[in-house]
């Protein structure tokens, strides 16, 4: 087993036995839960909103070269730049070099997954910047040391005793701090950060090809004020984040907070583009190797509103951090082999139990746990299985293809139960469950018994 | 090559095979009616905390330090944006699906009014409802044909955040009150 297997194997066995995990987790997406029920009910039909969006990324999808130029060109032509990273390095590379050429000694960001993705804080800290994180979960995040626990709530696995806790670490302040009380500290500690920093970095969560602007969505502010105050914007946009024109917002700006929190809308739904200092860095990193699978092409239709990591069984009893990988809960579990290689992160494939709740509530129809199958049959077919795995399946399969084989199968497994010897055999299995009772009598039995009758 | 050409390259030659097309969506309209404008305005404005001013020399008593986007609609301030209490701006529109207003400015003076002051004030006509999304992205277009300011925003209520166990807080790091006022002319 690869190490981020075990890693994976090691962290999901401590969180899924943490009761006062699972009791914030369970409370934060009950409240989810409720908030989005009463924001579907605002929509007439959901169903079609959300397969016209799909059509309309499909489109996108399909003929990705056409709007990526489409959107250069715009970006362009309203005074903006445009740059292109095959990698996260190059990005990273790109943001460190725009920031010397622009004598940056302060970045403020907003909530990006993207930057997780390619590890901008490191890199720009190494070339002598300082990063400060403002949206108030990443913040939190930032001050715990600790990446995002979920892609839209980053701190869902935290109560407020425990982020009070680390503002009082960090700034003295009371430990009974309401959440009113944190926050104000939060807007208070980062308005002076936003009035003396140089440059300001954003993810997006829509790149509009027909007008050359991106598109960010946020509640507090942050995103406003990261753009609008230092002297430089860069945002930083992966490809698959193309919609065709303006109007198209018109749709997924209700969907995208409408399965996100359960809002109509986020409060700032904000577009920008053109100006001389605004610099937007389209990245590949392993997304055109998604693309180049038509099967599983949809993946990249998906819009981070975060619904399916929600909504999923096993999310919800491993938690966010388990998964080790900057999308995490079945869209992440899918995407990644893609992404960072199959050899390292093919077990994520199994972390599903295939109900299909991802599928059912996904905002723009990807059928999740059927590409989580597609990706499982893709592993065993690149050999990425382990080697105990593949030799136990060539035994099985020997065995169902005989039918006096499968039999004696059969009898030396009742056999190992009623000895008492199948509990320590089958330990990976017993450890946490129960063997079923074995009938008295196999089927192939009773039917030899019976069939005259 | 430069990393443009390559990822173009990868891209035309993954999307030479199309993916399964989904099926076509139907026709049905996604929203339910949307009732009378201005109604539904108030309604979606004030439910997203949003506050309606009738008088507005009395809420302006409030503020000694008022900047503002010297529009027609706004007057004049007495302060630049960074020293502000209170931001008065106008808008490109109002949306009564949504209870959202739509800003869009050039410079970044204009840019930081509705987002940096703790209070927002927009000084609106009511003929600048309009119903919903789509038509509110039709009068950006009118209004802007392809030269569109460098921000335009959707504010749909003062700031907020949930972060913390889901407990809502307004004033995040925007603004904590945003009000409207409709001028009779």
């Amino acid at each position: 087993m690869n190490t981020n297997a075990l890693q994976f194997r090691r962290a999901t066995e401590a969180k899924a036995f943490d009761l006062d995990h699972r009791a914030i987790v369970v409370k934060n997406t009950n409240t989810y839960h409720a908030a989005v029920a009463r924001g579907i009910a605002r929509f007439a039909d959901w169903e079609t909103a959300r397969c016209r969006a799909a059509a309309v990324k499909w489109e996108v999808m399909n003929h990705l070269d056409r709007y990526l130029e489409e959107f250069e060109r715009n970006v362009q032509a309203k005074g903006g730049h445009v740059h292109w990273a095959e990698t996260g390095a190059e990005a990273s590379q790109i943001a460190v070099s725009l920031a010397k050429q622009h004598g940056v000694r302060k970045v403020v960001k907003s909530k990006s997954m993207v930057t997780e993705e390619i590890h901008l804080n490191p890199a720009l800290e190494a070339a002598g910047v300082t990063v400060l994180e403002t949206d108030l979960g990443e913040y939190i995040c930032q001050l715990r040391g600790e990446p995002p626990y979920h892609i839209v709530t980053p701190v869902m696995h935290l109560n407020r005793a425990q982020i009070a806790k680390t503002f009082n670490e960090k700034f003295g302040t009371s430990l009974d701090a309401t959440a009113e009380q944190l926050a104000g500290i939060a807007r208070e500690k980062l308005r002076a950060e936003f009035l003396s920093a140089d440059m300001g970095i954003s993810g997006g969560n829509f790149a509009v090809a027909d007008t050359g602007m991106i598109g960010l969505c946020t509640n507090e502010g942050n995103a406003r004020l990261t753009t609008a105050l230092p002297r430089v914007h860069v945002a930083i946009v992966g490809i698959e984040k193309l919609v065709p024109k303006l109007e198209d917002l018109a749709l997924f700006w209700p969907l995208l907070a409408t399965r996100g929190t359960g809002q109509f809308l986020t409060v700032y739904n904000t577009l920008i583009g053109g100006s001389e200092n605004f610099h937007v860095i389209l990245l590949d990193n392993g997304r055109t190797k998604l693309l180049a699978d038509a099967e599983q092409r949809d993946a990249l239709h998906c819009i981070r509103c975060g619904a399916c990591l929600n909504a999923c069984p096993v999310y919800k009893a491993v938690g966010g951090h388990s998964y080790g990988t900057t999308y995490q809960g079945p869209i992440g579990s899918m995407i990644t082999p893609h992404l960072r290689g199959w050899q390292d992160w093919s077990h994520l494939s199994y972390a599903s139990s295939l109900c299909g709740n991802c599928a059912d509530i996904c905002s723009v129809h990807i059928p999740i746990h059927h590409h989580l199958l597609h990706n499982r049959r893709n592993s065993v077919r690149q050999h990425c299985d382990p080697l105990i795995q593949r030799l136990m399946f060539r035994v099985w399969l020997w065995g169902v293809q005989s039918a006096s084989l499968y039999a004696l199968g059969g009898k030396m497994a009742r056999l190992a139960i009623w000895l008492g010897i199948a509990q320590p055999l089958a330990r990976a299995w017993t450890k946490r469950r129960d063997l079923p009772e074995p009938p008295r009598q196999a089927f192939r039995d009773w039917w030899r018994n019976n069939e005259r009758a | 090559m430069s990393a443009r050409d390559n990822i173009l390259n990868r891209v035309r030659d993954a999307v030479r095979t199309k993916a399964p097309r989904p099926p076509e969506p139907s026709a049905a309209p996604i929203w339910p009616p949307m009732g009378e404008a201005e109604a539904r305005f108030r309604e979606e404005f004030t439910a997203l905390r949003g506050e309606i001013v009738e008088s507005l020399p009395e809420f302006l008593a409030g503020f000694a330090k008022i900047a503002t986007d010297k529009s027609e609609l706004a007057g004049s301030g007495n302060v630049p944006v960074r020293e502000a209490d209170l931001g008065v701006t106008s808008c490109v529109c109002l949306v009564a699906q949504t209870g959202s207003i739509v800003v869009a400015c050039r410079s970044a003076e204009e840019r930081a009014l509705s987002a940096l002051p703790p209070v927002h004030l927009v000084v609106a006509r009511r003929s600048q409802i309009v119903l919903d999304l789509e038509a509110a992205i039709g009068v950006l277009r009118k209004q802007y044909g392809g030269g569109f300011p460098s921000l335009i925003s959707v504010i749909s209520g003062p700031s907020r955040t949930a972060d913390i166990e889901k407990v809502l807080v307004l004033g995040a790091h925007g603004p904590k009150r945003l009000a409207v006022h409709f001028i009779n002319k």
